[in-house]
């Protein structure tokens, strides 16, 4: 689903309007339109890709000190599901007056809800609380939310603390930001720093950032780019793709995309005072990995009881090789079937299996088509369940 | 004569003591791929596991990752003494009755987050049918991005009426939901409904 609106991504548009404060007198109150069309393709880490064509409609509201979203979207996937999506986010800063020179309080709510192929739905309501401390072309914050998230029965309690800072240099704002959630059993940290550029008419976005420290919430590095190219005031076409990490709040998974569309506006904004942060037109829920630029693999029973794996690498590999639980973690050479299949069959006993692979005795990687995670060893080892045999058919 | 039998068997209980012992104490050969500054303290902590009755398998394998990967030795046996700990808190969940397979998966399990109690109410659930199914389930939905109470409440429903073979094709319902876009909590919550309704009771 797109992005809602949640503490790990309403920053930006808050920081926006924070630095339109900093700069009042050029903001003044305005309704912004827009309607995205486009189409997306997601690969989940281990997974094959899906296309996704969505419509997001979207409200703004901003005035100094005051600003409300109204996002929605509507999904169509290849296979036929659809989805449904709305968030509602506001933020209210205190008066000027009431705080010492430069400092700003701000207390925001955003809250959601999902409702996927008509037998599934997710809420969120969150409510945030920053300090924030502002200067011409620059600034900084402390923030903590709380709220709760849902899917289905079970509500799960949310808190998230973070910091970040900005700058603003002519065309250019960078920021930084870190933060600790917690959400239920999960808990993570992530740090990100962001680059946008507005020149002429281009906008440009690029992100970097990590998921650290995690139970439950992934690791990774993450990075999305984005441009947007306005052809005419109420037109613009725009690209976005990269990666970004699991969303525990709105239940999205970490995901990989790449999206294309175009934005029809029914106002054009004054000022770039508060944008949406998130990239435009993210697909539904994300993908991961890198499946397709990394060995594959698929597993089936072989006729003579044992466990077939198949490994799809690049053509001019010279050598593939498995090391796993079941083989002591002594590599195993696999042997070339077809070109780019490598393939090996070995008994292997029910159960959770580890394993990783390597080709040209590079470095060893999880391949996809497997489960990732952290191996503890400073990289990824890929994760197998390995299902009974089944029983003799009857005599 | 009597006495003659009787000091025979002493004899022959202390020798099968004695052997067992040695044999229990015998280092495990894989361990000798390992360099000479990681082997003793590996074997340290095998050693007390074993004292304390839980396998060692998955420690000595998983200091061959850490040698295979070219990990240091710092950090192979942190890696050993974690999942040491992790065994054998699945065992105090699990019971004294847990199999190694079982006391394995509760340990990656624990590592994925699940909670003591849900490895203790999976036990119940399954009653004599192994948990080492359910527990890698729980596991990989986990790391596919169902969050671990879904993913806990999703399993325990299913532990109690489905077959093994069951979880594994709910595990594929998921990867499938999640492939096509589907957020994981909620393909996890459509096919735990979908599996429930598709259970029979007694289903053999």
């Amino acid at each position: 689903m797109p992005p809602a609106v949640t503490p790990g991504t309403t920053w930006a548009s808050l920081l926006a309007t924070a630095w339109c404060f900093a700069t009042v007198g050029e903001c003044v109150a305005q309704t912004t339109g827009t309607m995205d069309v486009g189409f997306s393709t997601v690969r989940y880490d281990g997974f094959r890709a899906s296309g996704a064509a969505s419509i997001t409609p979207a409200v703004r509201w901003d005035r100094p000190g005051a600003g409300v979203t109204a996002r929605g979207s509507y999904l169509r996937f290849e296979s036929g599901h659809r989805s449904l999506q709305g968030v509602v986010a506001a933020s209210l800063f205190t008066p000027s007056e009431l705080l010492p020179r430069g400092w700003r309080g701000e207390f925001a709510i955003s809250g959601g809800g999902s409702r996927y192929a008509d037998f599934a739905s997710f809420w969120h309501a969150i409510g945030e609380a920053r300090m924030h401390l502002v200067a011409p072309g620059r600034g900084a914050w402390l923030s903590a939310a709380a709220g709760r998230t849902s899917y289905g029965s079970s509500p799960r309690p949310v808190a998230v603390a973070g910091l970040g800072g900005w700058t603003r240099r002519g065309w250019l704002i960078l920021t930084a930001a870190a933060s600790r959630s917690f959400i239920g059993d999960t808990a993570y940290s992530d740090v990100a720093s962001t680059a946008e550029v507005r020149a002429g008419r281009w906008e440009l976005s690029g992100s970097v950032g990590a998921r650290l420290a995690s139970r439950g919430g992934g690791h990774g590095v993450y990075g999305q780019g984005g441009a947007t190219l306005t052809l005419s005031e109420g037109i613009a076409v725009l690209v976005s793709g990269g990666r970004y990490p699991t969303d525990p709040v709105n239940g999205s998974v970490a995901g990989r995309y790449l999206t294309a569309g175009v934005r029809l506006r029914t106002a054009t904004l004054r000022r770039p005072a508060a944008r949406d942060p998130a990239p435009l037109g993210r697909p539904p829920a994300g993908a991961d990995g890198d499946p397709l630029s990394g060995p594959q693999l698929e597993i089936e029973s072989s006729s003579d009881g044992g466990i077939r794996l198949r490994l799809h690498v690049p053509p001019a590999a010279h050598s593939v090789e498995l090391a796993a639980d079941f083989t002591d973690w002594h590599p195993m050479s696999l042997e070339r079937v077809a070109e780019g299949v490598w393939e090996v069959v070995l008994r292997v006993a029910s159960g959770m299996h580890r394993l990783n692979v390597r080709v040209d005795s590079g470095k060893w990687l999880a391949p996809a088509g497997t489960t990732h995670a952290a191996d503890e060893f400073g990289g990824q080892v890929g994760m197998v369940a390995v299902p009974p045999p089944p029983p003799p058919p009857p005599r | 004569m009597t006495r003659l039998v009787t000091r025979d068997v002493v004899a022959l209980l202390g020798g099968v003591l004695v052997m067992t012992r040695a044999v229990a104490q015998q280092t495990d050969a894989r361990l000798e791929r390992l360099d000479e500054t990681t082997r003793p303290a590996v074997i340290a902590i095998v050693d007390s596991v074993r004292a304390a009755g839980l396998p060692v398998n998955p420690l000595v394998e998983r200091a061959l990752e850490g040698a295979t990967k070219g990990a240091p030795p710092d950090v192979i046996v942190a890696a050993v003494r974690r999942l040491a700990g992790d065994l054998g808190r699945a065992r105090d969940a699990l019971g004294p009755g847990a199999t190694a397979i079982e006391l394995n998966a509760g340990a990656e399990a624990l590592r994925a987050g699940a909670g003591p109690d849900v490895l203790a109410r999976l036990r119940r659930a399954r009653g004599r049918q192994s948990v080492t199914m359910a527990l890698a389930v729980f596991t990989d939905l986990v790391a596919r991005g169902v969050p671990v109470d879904t993913a806990a409440t999703a399993v325990l429903a299913l532990a109690a009426t489905v077959r093994d073979e069951d979880l594994v094709e709910f595990r594929r319902a998921v990867e499938r939901d999640i492939a096509i876009g589907a957020p994981p909590a909620a393909a996890a919550s459509i096919r735990l409904n979908a599996a429930a309704r598709e259970a029979r009771p007694g289903r053999p």
